[in-house]
């Protein structure tokens, strides 16, 4: 599969995401935030599920075979899910997105960077530091606007 | 965990915006956001071991196990029946699954912080854009020329990556 490809999609799931976003952010006002977080997570499950059921082939290994920690994933989704539900009716779909980018990058760079978790080590470039720069800079202009709009 | 704070803010927190709660959010949406990138990290290794939808099970599954149990603990239900809702309010849910899929394909082909920067340039688009127009119900704010100065940057920042090898 070819690289446009691959992020085309991702680029798409992005744009999923935030939509998701803004529709949980209205959901948890008014039936709260772990309400809307429990439909989303018990659909999300109910779907991977009949998924599994009609097209995933036979795996080898299977998710009780793996170590423990390889399940934690969820952990971190449930704690995203429940922060942007509350954050985002607050600060704006926006500036929840930026600041959202800001931990994700960071993040995502130190792990490429060091390998953590099992990935693949992918080093830490000047060009890479210099667009943390950037968004740190997109992040103060992004919360700048929202705070003079409300 | 933030959840049971968060859920604290969530019951107290008047429609009114107040900037000492912004200020306290912000950090807090930060780190939700370094917690996508863990999990992002951890789903790509476990969905080449176990398949891709198994590992987007365990996501959804652990995680509703755990919602849950807060749910029970959180005392009577406040609001409204979620039945009682205009239908497109659900549809959120439906869209979980397409991100997590996506993640835990694309994370071991192209790495955590690759992913990412995909990821959030859709986000940024979108968002700016739900901002712009008021979709789905979310507070209607004209995008104005700092709005886009940010934009902007982002797309830099996207460029810098991609450009900059992976």
């Amino acid at each position: 599969m070819s690289l446009v490809l691959l992020l085309l999609a991702v680029v798409g799931a992005g744009a999923v995401l935030s939509v998701q976003a803004a529709i949980n952010g209205r959901l948890g006002q008014s039936v709260g935030v772990l309400r809307s977080s429990l439909l989303t997570f018990v659909v999300g499950a109910v779907i991977t599920a009949l998924l599994i059921v009609f097209f995933e082939p036979a795996q080898a290994v299977s998710l009780m075979q793996v170590p423990k920690w390889q399940l934690s994933g969820a952990l971190f989704g449930v704690t995203y899910m429940l922060v942007m539900v509350g954050a985002v009716p607050r600060i704006g779909a926006a500036v929840a997105t930026v600041a959202v980018i800001v931990g994700q990058l960071g993040m995502g760079m130190l792990i490429d960077n060091f390998g953590w978790l099992g990935n693949p080590a992918i080093e830490l470039s000047g060009s890479r530091m210099l667009a943390m720069a950037c968004l740190a800079l997109a992040l103060v202009f992004m919360y700048r606007s929202n705070t003079r709009k409300a | 965990m933030q959840s049971s704070s968060m859920e604290k803010t969530a019951t107290l927190a008047t429609p009114k915006q107040r900037p000492g709660l912004r200020l306290l959010l912000l950090p807090l949406v930060i780190l939700a956001g370094m917690g996508l990138s863990v999990e992002a990290g951890v789903l790509g290794p476990l969905g080449e071991q176990v398949g891709h939808l198994w590992a987007t099970l365990s996501i959804f599954g652990v995680g509703s196990a755990i919602l849950f149990l807060f749910t029970l603990m959180s005392g009577p239900r406040q609001g409204p029946a979620l039945s009682e809702l205009p239908r497109w309010q659900l549809l959120g849910s439906f869209l979980g699954p397409v991100y997590v899929v996506v993640l835990t394909l694309v994370t071991p082909l192209i790495g955590v912080g690759m992913t990412m920067i995909a990821i959030l340039c859709g986000q940024v688009g979108k968002s700016v854009l739900i901002d712009h127009f008021g979709w789905f119900g979310a507070t209607r704010k004209p995008v104005n020329a700092e709005r886009w100065v940010a934009l902007a940057l982002i797309v830099v920042a996207l460029v810098l990556i991609a450009g900059g090898g992976v």
